[in-house]
């Protein structure tokens, strides 16, 4: 077998089984399979208890409802929330863009500026402000997003009343959404950033004593130079893959950052359906987001082996 | 640089763990004692009270213990299963290597903390669950790196002696092999209890955590739901956060600087 189809193969067995986890949570938790798929707030009749019992399918056999899912999968249908009287997919559609407006700018942002940053720290790490920087960076590493936020919506949206407190958009012109969004994607960026420059500055430091940095030097290059045309580009390899796991982890920390500013995007879609116990969506939001993640590795190692010689599909 | 500030993470870390150890002998209160709410903090009550009237300083204290039982028990078991994977990985190569890595691949794809939102969603919230759940998805990254410790280790001389000598194969693994990567394992090991510390905190800050287990991430959680964010009431919201951040820094800390030192080694030889 060939490496590409090793790991397309990989990819399709990661997605049938995380979404056969969708399948199996529910029914193997406590409690009626029937609330467990509809939500825990739904309150029905006996008649259509029994109705909606064969319309979901949950008489029939384990293995029948195992093809019926699958088969309502590729049908794009995630069910339906009876909590807010609309199909799963169309919401999840709606907040998912918000969403995506707030974790890829930040994604964006913080990988360019965290590999940069990350990559001077390690080159002049005996540096005095490189020194005061990483530290600073490491502090926003080791603190938990979310509670950022709080400090960051407390000091300038609380205290000094310069950004917005709340939601993404007032007016709904391109500078008011601008206005509201540039706090959580300041936030958001620092935290990607802190990532990607904690592992960049680790991948330079060791990269640097190696054997052609030494070499580029007695050639009598610029520091600069050598830096960024010969140490950097192998030294953002890992960063690459890192990327792409990371796009899981912004997502996740979006989901706060969101609950933090009551923002309506996927975060508080999921932070609603956690109270009022609306498992459909939370299990369509989670099959969502997953299915992002492994798009995101896919693109990751597609781009890898199109930049890294080394390593090519054949 | 970081060995200055490594020496102080671990006294930081140090004197952590001994309050969680002695929380009973350090707090001023017992943490669900009530008194007037809503107090600055002062002479009586050092950090002051929240709604409840709880002193914060006394839950800070018994908080800690809740906080650090989660951050070691999920990473005790994510650094265990790591191990064992990437141990077999690395020493039978082969199939098997490409089985676990599969594995491995599959569990680094899955996005946790919504993962872990969903599963707890169903069941009573308890702090065991989400240790149990955090421990079983944390362990690829060590994996990864045990196995290729292994890879490197097991085409050693004294295994290979080892091997020659007819010794089994469980024998090697955890006699020669297991011990020259215990130096990688460690601090990921750290670094994991910083994850889980974080991760449990955020999954608290949610209401998924046990209510009546406060750990800092369930005071975080208390004062922005029971409006201590909107009226400014700093100490309530504040402490937990910062004890959170300076554990996880201290870690952290101990973590980078190990791995820094391991990699100067292998520099040098």
């Amino acid at each position: 077998m060939s490496l590409a189809a090793k790991k397309v193969s990989r990819y399709i067995i990661a997605i049938i089984i995380i979404f056969s986890l969708n399948f199996v949570i529910p029914r193997a938790m406590p409690g009626d399979p029937l609330t467990n798929l509809l939500g825990e707030d739904v309150i029905l009749t006996d008649s259509s208890v029994t109705t909606l019992r064969s319309e979901m399918g949950l008489d029939r056999s384990f293995s029948q409802q195992y093809l019926d899912y699958w088969r309502s999968i590729l049908k794009l249908d995630l069910g339906y929330s009876f909590h807010r009287h609309s199909p799963v997919s169309d919401i999840i559609f709606t907040r998912m863009k918000w969403t995506l407006l707030l974790a890829l700018p930040s994604l964006l942002l913080g990988g360019v500026l965290g590999t940069v940053l990350g990559a001077l720290a390690g080159w002049r790490c005996e540096n005095r402000s490189q020194k005061m920087k990483t530290a600073f960076f490491l502090g926003v590493y080791c603190t938990p997003p979310y509670f950022l936020c709080l400090l960051a919506l407390y000091l300038f949206s609380f205290k000094f009343a310069l950004f917005p407190l709340k939601g993404f958009y007032d007016t709904g012109s391109a500078l008011d959404i601008a206005h509201h969004l540039f706090l959580p994607i300041l936030v958001m960026t620092l935290f990607s950033l802190s990532r990607n420059y904690m592992i960049m500055r680790g991948s330079i430091l060791q990269e640097k004593s190696s054997l052609y940095a030494t070499y580029a030097r007695a050639k009598g290059l610029y520091d600069a130079e050598i830096l960024f045309r010969h140490v950097f580009k192998n030294a953002l390899l890992p960063i690459i893959t890192l990327l792409a796991m990371d796009f899981g982890f912004i997502l996740s920390g979006a989901l706060f950052v969101e609950i933090v500013f009551s923002m309506d995007g996927m975060g508080n879609l999921i932070y609603d359906a956690l109270l009022s116990r609306d498992y459909p969506v939370l299990q369509g939001s989670f099959l969502i987001i997953t299915l992002m993640v492994v798009s995101a590795n896919l693109l990751a190692d597609i781009l890898y082996s199109r930049l890294d010689p080394r390593v090519r599909w054949h | 640089m970081m060995q200055k500030f490594s020496r102080l993470g671990l006294f930081l870390f140090l004197s952590f763990v001994l309050m969680a150890i002695f929380s009973a002998q350090l707090s001023p209160y017992d943490p669900w004692m009530r008194f007037e709410p809503y107090l600055h903090p002062g002479q009586e009550h050092l950090l002051g009270t929240n709604d409840m009237g709880q002193d914060i300083l006394s839950e800070l204290i018994y908080g800690s213990r809740v906080s650090l039982i989660v951050g070691f028990g999920a990473a005790l078991m994510a650094t265990f299963i790591g191990t064992i994977i990437g141990l077999l990985a690395g020493y039978f190569r082969g199939t098997t290597d490409e089985i676990l890595m599969g594995i491995t691949d599959i569990f680094l794809m899955i996005p946790q903390i919504p993962l872990i939102i969903v599963i707890a969603s169903f069941l009573r919230p308890s702090f065991w669950l989400v240790a149990l759940l955090m421990g079983s998805l944390w362990w690829t990254s060590t994996a990864r790196v045990v196995r290729s410790k292994a890879l490197q280790v097991r085409e050693t001389g004294f295994v290979q002696a080892s091997r020659a000598l007819g010794f089994s194969d469980r024998h090697i693994i955890f006699t020669d092999v297991l011990p020259n990567i215990f130096h990688v394992i460690m601090p990921k090991f750290l670094l994991s209890i910083a994850s889980a510390m974080i991760a449990e905190a955020s999954i608290s800050f949610l209401g998924l955590g046990d209510p009546t287990m406060k750990s800092w991430g369930m005071m975080i959680n208390f004062a922005f739901t029971r409006g201590g964010f909107i009226n400014g009431y700093w100490w309530w919201y504040l402490t937990p956060g910062l004890c959170i951040t300076l554990f996880v820094l201290c870690v952290v800390l101990m973590g980078f600087t190990w791995e820094e030192e391991e990699q100067a080694t292998l520099r040098l030889e």
